[in-house]
């Protein structure tokens, strides 16, 4: 299961904060809200349900741009890499 | 109760607002329309991609030249350089402003005769002119610009044989302080050969020397190039006046000034670096006017302006086909656009913009055209909004050498269509076909058929 670093801070306005590194991030409102999901420890289906009962959004768009969005966060290194499936 | 449109999540780095190597971050702001007309709309009446040059933007830039340089000279001509952009279109907009013919080759010879640009007001520059083009170049009284001493001993032979008097400039190239030195065009200065051929043509009785000839080099940054370009010519013209008493009709300064387009890999952005009309006009003026040619032998200064004059009007809109991750996690968006049809991608960091509004967000990303090749990039590391799938895109200024220089390679040629004054579209060349290809090849009667 995907797991956040557990180095890092995430505030209310989508600001992350990388205390092992110093490295800093911004969040845009849906970004923040899908960490705050994986965070609590939510897999893919888990939080499909939960954005696409608030959002207007189509199930394949939203699978592509989660898993970018993942990929994204990957390659910044916020992803713990022994967390991994 | 209606949901929510979804944004696509995005993370971004912080830099503690440091500049990156690349200068300040700066928002791509999108272009939707040109001259009036939505790019949409363009694309969808006349494909994907799409050249789209801007009449408007050229007769204005034409006239801002024109004007630099005639408020202080008092005889000012400029000549179309074919080579940069010869699509009929463009070319007879430059030839209703006011510009003569500059071409290199019989091909673009025949282009400026069919559209009808008087033989005497075309310059013939280039080292390959064949018999035949001289031949004709010379009936026509057209402005032959000398090369080399082969050229010049053919002239001779064929101004006896054909009893005219062929109209003739030497090209000259000199050390203007411009690396490298375009010295394997014409005769060099500072060696003395441009002198020598100057005293062969006059000695030859057959040649009328109407000009003095140069074309320092391409994408010129620097005004002071020119200002010693200037010069030299200048005193090469003194020296014929005191020698033979010769007056010369022109100096032509050849082309070469930078448009506002970006050298890869540049620092500061061509909209910040390159000098103005007024700056090179300053220069050049300047050291005609304050030079040892007597005030009433000024001659008539010819420019062959391309890049400058034409980059600025053309775009090249098309679509996003993909986007993707190369393997170290970088963007990677792949565009209907390659460097067959897009050369000077070699040379520049093109502005390309998204055509639609999309998010503020934007991330480090390669742009790839659709050709099977690594050499096929548009754009390295470019903060760029994530576009996707059908978005459209237009980069700006590809006026110049790009419909000239395009390669048939993969895919066809597009469509390009000329904007008019009001904004109305027209298509001036058609994209190509299959058809196109094939009428030019010839399949052997024993190759015809196959089984497989
Ligand atoms: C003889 C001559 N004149 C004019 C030009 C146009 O140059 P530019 O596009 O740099 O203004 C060229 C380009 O190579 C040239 O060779």
């Amino acid at each position: 299961m995907l797991k956040i670093k557990s180095t890092i801070a995430i505030s209310d306005s989508g600001f992350v904060f990388d205390a092992g590194t110093g490295d800093s991030f911004s969040l845009n409102n849906t970004g923040l809200e899908i960490v705050r999901l994986i965070k609590e420890g939510k897999d893919f289906p888990e939080i499909i349900q939960k954005v696409s009962e608030k959002y207007e959004v189509d199930e394949e768009s939203f699978e592509r741009y989660y898993y970018d969005f993942v990929a994204t966060l990957n390659q910044l290194n916020l992803i713990e890499k022994d967390g991994e499936d | 109760m209606s949901k929510l449109t979804f944004e696509r999540p995005i993370i971004q780095r912080i830099n503690a607002g440091l500049p990156s190597k690349y200068g300040m971050p700066r928002r791509l702001d999108p272009i939707s329309h040109i001259d009036g007309t939505s790019i949409k709309s363009l694309l969808d009446e006349f494909g994907s991609p799409l050249f789209v040059i801007s009449e408007q933007t050229i007769r204005k830039t034409y006239k801002e030249a024109h004007r630099a340089f005639s408020s202080r000279y008092p005889n000012v001509q400029f000549s179309w350089s074919y080579k940069t952009n010869y699509l009929n279109a463009v070319c007879n907009v430059f030839h209703q402003e006011g510009a003569w013919a500059e071409v290199v080759s019989g091909f673009e010879y025949q282009k400026a005769i069919e559209n009808g640009v008087p033989g005497e007001l075309i310059i013939f520059n280039g080292p390959d002119k064949s018999t035949d083009d001289l031949r004709l170049a010379i009936e026509n009284n057209s402005l032959i610009h000398i090369d080399h001493f082969d050229e010049l001993y053919e002239l001779i032979h064929l101004s006896k044989e054909m009893g005219e008097r062929p109209k003739v400039a030497i090209r000259v190239n000199m050390d203007t302080g411009f690396y490298p030195l375009w010295d394997r065009f014409g005769f060099n200065f500072e060696n003395g050969e441009a002198w020598d051929a100057l005293n062969r043509v006059m000695a030859s009785k057959t040649l009328d020397l109407l000009g003095l000839h140069t074309h320092i080099g391409t994408y010129i940054l620097s005004t002071d190039g020119y200002r010693i370009a200037a010069e030299k010519l200048a005193s090469l013209a003194v020296k014929l006046e005191k020698k033979y008493g010769h007056v010369l009709k022109y100096i032509d300064l050849g082309g070469g000034f930078a448009s506002k387009n970006t050298l890869r890999g540049a620092y500061y952005p061509g909209t910040d670096t390159a000098p103005s009309f007024d700056d090179f006009a300053e220069a050049i003026t300047s050291a005609l006017m304050s030079s040892e040619i007597k005030p009433d032998h000024l001659p008539m200064l010819i420019l062959e302006t391309g890049r400058a004059m034409i980059d600025e009007a053309g775009f090249l809109a098309g679509s996003v086909l993909a986007t993707k991750r190369l393997a170290d996690g970088r963007r990677a968006t792949i565009i209907d656009v390659g460097v067959n049809i897009l050369f000077t991608s070699f040379w520049y960091d093109h502005d390309i913009r998204p055509v639609e509004a999309v998010s503020d967000q934007s991330e480090d990303t390669t742009i790839y055209g659709p050709l099977c090749m690594n050499i096929d990039v548009i754009r390295g590391n470019i903060m760029f909004p994530l576009l996707k799938k059908g978005d459209h895109f237009v980069i700006r200024r590809v006026g110049a050498y790009n419909m000239t220089q395009w390669m048939q390679f993969i895919t066809l040629r597009p469509n390009v269509i000329m904007l008019d004054s009001k904004g109305k579209p027209h298509l001036i060349r058609k994209k190509e076909s299959l058809e196109t290809i094939n009428s030019l090849e010839n399949t052997p009667e024993h190759l015809k058929n196959f089984e497989l």
